[in-house]
């Protein structure tokens, strides 16, 4: 008989991979007698779901305030300007 | 019908938040993620001859940040003498379950957010709970369970030394990231 951590992590397994014939009947059984972990098994079911959709929307789950910082938007724009210039340059000097 | 690229002197202000917040979310680390903005950008620069207006313009910047993050993450896994030991990560601080194996509290059941407000709290609450991840296993949440990566992939990419440190990995983050929003969503 399989303990509740032991279910919980063949029920995440089962999420990523096809379990053996032996391992979904131990986590079947176990779920049959175990609410904790039947509950458990629909709640990150349901977080598959929720990130797959946001995945699928092209969210990054990130806070609004998640953003390049004021100095290394900064020292960024920088390198690319003295990027762009040089390549303005080598073209001056190919024609 | 083919894109067309803007002028190079607009990219940070148009992509840079884009491909900083993209990065952040799979690096977790703000100092990388901005030297992959930088990186993404020259590299831009330099291929934009060979850009076909196929794909659209963040589509292709968001591409070459692929790259770029694959070459971070094979970089650190070089440069990481020691072999991460993956075996432990998080147990140490957070038992959900008894010495027998139980579980230690209850484990509520949610129901689906059904209104925008309460999806709208609940990726807020989801958000947190990412971050408050060991790095590593937020990452490799991410790229599975948002980027729908296949295992092997993941393994190679966050040097992951073996298939079975893999679900260990994912049950452990499965498991913070439910308990974590069974007290800031769902409880509230």
């Amino acid at each position: 008989m399989l303990t509740c951590k032991e279910a919980t992590q063949l029920a995440s397994k089962g999420m990523d991979e096809n379990l053996t014939g032996r391992e979904r009947v131990a986590l079947w059984l176990h779920l049959a007698m175990c609410r904790l972990c039947r509950r458990y098994v629909r709640n990150i079911k349901k977080l598959h779901a929720v990130m797959q959709k946001a995945g699928a929307a092209g969210q990054a789950l990130l806070p609004d305030s998640v953003k390049l910082s004021g100095k290394s938007r900064e020292r960024i724009g920088q390198v690319l300007d003295g990027a762009l210039q040089q390549g303005k340059k080598s073209r001056r000097k190919k024609n | 019908m083919a894109h067309e690229l803007s002028p190079p002197e607009q990219w940070l202000n148009l992509y840079g938040d884009i491909l900083y917040r993209y990065g952040f979310a799979r690096v977790r680390d703000a100092a990388v993620a901005e030297d992959l903005v930088q990186e993404t950008l020259l590299a831009a620069l330099k291929a934009r001859a060979r850009y076909t207006g196929k794909a659209s313009e963040q589509t292709w910047m968001i591409g070459i940040l692929k790259h770029k993050m694959v070459d971070y993450f094979r970089k650190a896994g070089r440069e990481n003498t020691r072999e991460f030991d993956d075996r432990l990560t998080g147990d140490e601080n957070n038992d959900f379950f008894d010495s027998q194996g139980h579980w230690q509290g209850d484990v509520s059941s949610w129901c689906s957010p059904d209104n925008l407000l309460q999806q709208e709290q609940f990726f807020d609450a989801l958000q947190a709970c990412i971050e408050r991840l060991p790095p590593r296993l937020a990452q490799l949440f991410i790229m599975r369970e948002l980027d729908g990566m296949g295992n092997d992939e993941i393994c190679r990419l966050l040097s992951i030394a073996t298939l079975n440190n893999f679900w260990v990995m994912m049950s452990r983050a499965r498991l913070q990231l439910r308990h974590c929003l069974d007290l800031n969503w769902f409880n509230r």
